[in-house]
């Protein structure tokens, strides 16, 4: 079974989190470690921010993987797990709040694909890059 | 000499009001200070040539007018005018200085301004009594019109006022001179022969009691002052700067030359009721300020209480006292005009003058933080904080009066606490707190507008620091005063007197 | 701009006692109505402020690079010639990320104001700096020192300083700087927290520093972009700081000390510490919301409650600032006006004469505009955290345009209280 690098570079559309994850050093973890619950934000999400922000992140690797830990908690957290949950605690270590009534919502990203399932852990695909505050 | 500085101001008065050419507010108001800066200058030469050791009149000048009468033009001058004058002179400056430039008939105000001078300035020299009221009568009719015309709110009824208590106390004054002339069967006004009349005790305490009221009611004392609020108030600041700083004193200034002078024996006799009337309206007028709401009113009533500071030392009649009294007359001079102007441009600026509405003058840059700066200075001059010329000629009478007076002393003393009290009200509303953003965008206080208020703050300050300069003049007139009086009772004094070498 | 026209049919007008801020906040705007003249005295004063910015920036991190723990720091304001000439991270060819096209070392108008002062004279260094003719670098020292004591604001960087592993860096640090120097070692035997409370200060000099380093280029470009042309409107100002936010947000914010030539990493980079979050955001909270009473401007009675006894309720910051004592000696607000009025462009000097009292209270103008600017700013905060938190403005989802009307609201609340001067500045007659 493929893990969730794994998944993520041989889709098509996480390109830009695939390189944000190389720059960051978060390679190893997220393809050995876990298991992880993953937000992974695809091509579109990312370029929905505005000009140069991803830029100054991936030339600052630790503040790039600051920002990538907010997109992955640990344990495996399916779509329904996480009926009962208002909020999850990423490994950055802020909290993120979930809906998934009436749709499925992870802060203020919307679930484009949930539950995929990978060798290490599960993730589901939002619209967003979702940021601490 | 002195003539001088009588009829140049009356004759710029007629100038401006008659020239049959077009005179702008401007020019007219440059005119009248041109002439009362003369006059101001001339004030200055005759300090220099005044004599210091000679305790008589000097610079006498006469001139037969209505002899039949008794009536003589006589002027002469001593040490108790020659400061009146000198306040005269100056505040008649202050005041034109002080006046807008914008307003109604220009040439007519400036006209009657200078006429007051000049009138005031003759009552203060005359030497005839028939001339000293006349020329107290005389500038009624202007300083009403001044009132009247250029007045704030509720003008007509102040200048109606000040003019029916005026008058009553020019009654009563040409009664008691008519009186002393015919009881003491005297063909002639002249003050020399006046002073030669002798009378009964009984007819001079009735004719000085005469005395004492009407000009008790130009100073005022409480219970004749009801006039005083309104009219201050009603007054335009120049013109409140004219009746507060000169025309009070005439008050002061008769009962001590005629009531004092022509009938010791009587004074002698009623000082002891003089005291306790005088810690009256010290008291009375202190305690009234506290309660006012308005800054102008304020200040009306905080000059009540000064004046019994100068009615306490008259009553004492010390040589000290005497001293302390005529300097008081000078010290509340010029702290009132200052308080007056300030006042003036705060309302000028602001649009009120009431305390609930006054609030963060003191504010730099959108305050007016020179006016603020400089009624705090004025508020401790009148509160009598040493190193300011309050506090000399205050202490001057109150340690004179105080081996005589014990108790009144105490109460006036009492009085100057009650000043510092309604001064803190004040200030501390009017300077200090917060600007109020909405409202607070008054126009800047120009140089010009300053300028009356840092030549007397200075006067203010030097005098307070050098009293000698303040006190010496009349050291010599408080001595002969003093030594007319029988003594009554043992002058004790706990100081030398300090005016002595200069 | 007609508001209601981008409202959505799906909500209901705001209720809010500012429905008209709310309107147009939802609209795409500021807090600050889109007039020219508004945008004129903005972008007038983003200028003026830029180049004392410039200095204090470099100063600050000069102060926590070199300075350090200087006892006698009597020349802290000193600045040396390397760090005027340091490039800015934002500028020049050699940046980063090239925000303003100028160049990257000290701004031509303040090397100048620096050599000649007010007196436009050159005189020694020091008799400038004793005549206070300088730019007055204790104004940014009382915004750090806001940020500082409001520690609550800044919980991630403030539990790292509270850390063992900072207090090793900053042993190390501390030592290296005193080496040979028996007196100050004995001393920080005796008192080590002492010293590293000093050392935490400096984390605040070049957390602020690294802050104003983004933010002078931000204005520079903006007031470049004004005097071309190419910014007419305040909602352009307004996204052009929401991009500017974006764009540095990852900027890594770190405390290096160089000791002998030596570098300490006192905070690392790789701490991962955020422009956006540990400093951008509580700069705002402390310096625009929060900072104290300013000392010589009023009178508290803490006993009567008029000095809030939780520091998060404290609201003296420059959006609720009274700015009318400016001019008052020596407080924060005196200095900024102060500095501001050396760098004025012309225009805003025109319009300053026409109005008040003129040249005589030109620092009250200038502080009013500058209030208004900071309405902007804080606009544009509102406005990125709304971009980054919830949902954009034009989304189809109601309950989503819900979320970003009661976040609006939420933060408009804060300026229900008596002193905002948010209703203020609605109105042009307010200067």
């Amino acid at each position: 079974m493929p893990s969730i690098v794994d998944i993520a570079v041989q889709n098509d559309g996480f390109s830009t989190l695939v390189a944000a994850v190389q720059a960051a050093g978060l390679v190893e973890v997220l393809a050995t470690g876990g298991p992880f619950t993953v937000f992974a934000p695809n091509d579109d999400a990312f370029a929905k921010l505005p000009p140069g922000t991803v830029q100054t992140l991936v030339d600052n690797p630790p503040q790039l993987a600051r920002i990538l830990k907010f997109h992955v908690v640990s344990g495996i957290w399916h779509k329904d797990d996480m009926a009962q949950q208002a909020t999850l605690t990423s490994l950055e270590g802020s909290p993120i709040p979930i809906r998934t009534e009436p749709i499925f919502e992870v802060k203020n990203s919307t679930v484009l694909a949930a539950d995929i399932i990978a060798s290490n852990g599960i993730i589901h695909v939002i619209d967003n890059v979702i940021l601490m505050g | 000499m002195l003539s001088t500085l009588v009829w140049l101001p009356i004759i710029g008065s007629l100038l401006i009001a008659f020239v049959p050419f077009k005179l702008t507010a401007q020019q007219s108001r440059t005119f009248a200070l041109v002439i009362s800066g003369v006059v101001l200058l001339w004030t200055i030469r005759l300090f220099t040539q005044f004599d210091l050791t000679n305790d008589a009149f000097q610079m006498h000048e006469f001139m037969p007018w209505l002899p039949m009468l008794g009536l003589n033009y006589d002027l002469a001058l001593d040490g108790l005018s020659l400061m009146m004058i000198a306040l005269n002179s100056l505040l008649t400056w202050v005041a034109l200085y002080s006046s807008v430039g914008s307003m109604e008939r220009p040439r007519f105000f400036y006209a009657l301004i200078l006429f007051v001078s000049g009138g005031v300035a003759g009552a203060f020299l005359a030497q005839n009594l028939l001339l000293f009221f006349l020329l107290f009568e005389i500038e009624l009719v202007p300083l009403y019109l001044l009132v009247s015309i250029w007045g704030g709110e509720k003008r007509d009824y102040a200048a109606t006022k000040f003019l029916l208590y005026t008058a009553l106390a020019g009654v009563l004054i040409l009664t008691a001179f008519l009186g002393t002339a015919w009881l003491g069967h005297s063909t002639d006004f002249s003050y020399q022969q006046m002073l030669q009349v002798d009378l009964a005790l009984p007819t001079q305490v009735v004719l000085l009691s005469l005395l004492l009221v009407g000009f008790g009611i130009k100073i005022p004392l409480v219970p004749f002052h009801t006039w005083l609020p309104d009219t201050y108030v009603a007054a335009s600041p120049s013109v409140a700067i004219l009746l507060g700083g000169v025309l009070a004193k005439l008050g002061t200034y008769g009962i001590f030359r005629f009531g004092l002078g022509m009938f010791p024996e009587a004074w002698s006799l009623l000082s002891p009721f003089l005291a306790v009337w005088a810690a009256a309206s010290v008291l009375y007028g202190s305690v009234t300020a506290i309660a006012q709401k308005d800054i102008k009113r304020m200040v009306a009533y905080s000059s009540i209480g000064h004046m019994g500071y100068v009615m306490l030392g008259g009553a004492a009649f010390t040589e000290l006292s005497m001293v302390g009294a005529i300097s008081q007359m000078v010290s509340h001079g010029l702290i009132l005009a200052l308080l007056f102007h300030l006042v003036g441009v705060v309302e000028a600026k602001v649009g009120t003058r009431q305390l609930d509405q006054l609030n963060g003058l003191m504010n730099p840059l959108r305050g007016l933080p020179v006016v603020s700066a400089l009624l705090v200075l004025s508020g401790m001059a009148s509160a009598g904080i040493p190193g300011l010329v309050g506090f000399i000629t205050e202490f001057l009478v109150f340690q004179g009066s105080y081996s005589v007076f014990p108790v009144q002393t105490l109460l006036c003393v009492v009085g100057t606490g009650l000043t510092a009290v309604y001064f803190v009200i004040l200030i501390n509303r009017t300077c200090f707190g917060r600007l109020d953003n909405q409202k607070a965008h008054y126009g800047k206080v120009s140089l010009t507008e300053q300028v009356p208020a840092l030549v007397l703050a200075t006067l203010v300050v030097v005098l307070g620091l050098q009293p000698n300069w303040l006190v010496h003049w009349s050291a010599a007139t408080s001595r002969s005063l003093v030594a007319a009086v029988p003594m009554t009772h043992e002058v004790q004094v706990a100081i030398q007197p300090p005016f002595q070498g200069f | 701009m007609n508001d209601t026209a981008v409202l959505s049919p799906t909500l209901s007008p705001s209720t809010h006692e500012f429905s008209e801020v709310i309107h147009r906040l939802e609209a795409g705007g500021s807090m600050l109505p889109d007039t020219p003249e508004n945008l004129k005295q903005i972008i007038g004063i983003y200028k003026a402020y830029a180049v004392p910015m410039d200095f204090y920036w470099r100063d600050l991190l000069y102060i926590a690079e070199k300075v350090f723990l200087n006892p006698l720091p009597a020349f802290k304001y000193f600045i040396s010639d390397k760090y005027l000439d340091r490039p800015n991270a934002y500028a020049g060819d050699g940046a980063d990320l090239r925000i303003w096209r100028g160049e990257a070392d000290a701004h031509p108008e303040l090397r100048d104001f620096m050599a000649k002062g007010e007196f436009n004279r050159k005189l020694p260094k020091l008799f400038h700096h004793l005549w206070h003719d300088r730019v007055n670098m204790e104004f940014a020292e009382a915004c750090m020192e806001a940020m500082l004591w409001h520690e609550d604001i800044n919980p991630q960087f403030n539990a790292y300083l509270d850390g063992d592993e900072y207090k090793q860096n900053s042993d190390l640090a501390i030592r290296a700087y005193f080496k040979g120097n028996p007196l100050m070692l004995g001393l920080y035997k005796l008192f080590p927290d002492m010293f590293l409370e000093q050392v935490k200060k400096l984390s605040y000099y070049a957390n602020l520093g690294l802050f104003w380093e983004v933010m002078a280029p931000v204005f520079f470009e903006m007031s470049d972009l004004y005097d071309e042309g190419k910014m007419t409107t305040v909602p352009e100002a307004m996204d052009f700081l929401v991009n500017g936010i974006f764009a540095v947000a990852g900027r890594p914010i770190f405390h290096h000390a160089y000791i002998d030539g030596k570098c300490y990493e006192i905070i690392p980079k790789s701490q991962g510490f955020t422009w956006l979050y540990e400093a951008a955001l509580p700069y705002v909270e402390a310096v625009f919301y929060r900072t104290a009473p300013f000392r010589g401007t009023k009178s508290y009675n803490a006993q009567a409650g008029q000095v809030p006894s939780d520091q998060k309720d404290f609201h003296y910051g420059i959006l609720y600032a009274d700015v009318f004592p400016v001019g008052s000696a020596g407080i924060p607000p005196t200095l900024l006006m102060q500095d501001m009025l050396h760098f004025l462009p012309d225009y805003l000097i025109e319009d300053y004469q026409q109005h008040g009292r003129g040249e005589d209270d030109i620092l009250i103008q200038l502080g009013i505009t500058f209030q208004r600017s900071m309405y902007n700013v804080t606009s544009a905060v509102i406005q990125a955290l709304r971009a980054a938190l919830l949902y954009p403005l034009d989304d189809p989802n109601p309950d989503h345009l819900k979320a970003n009307r009661q976040f609006f609201e939420q933060q408009i609340d804060r300026f229900k209280r008596p002193e905002a001067r948010l209703r203020d500045v609605q109105d042009q007659s307010y200067r």
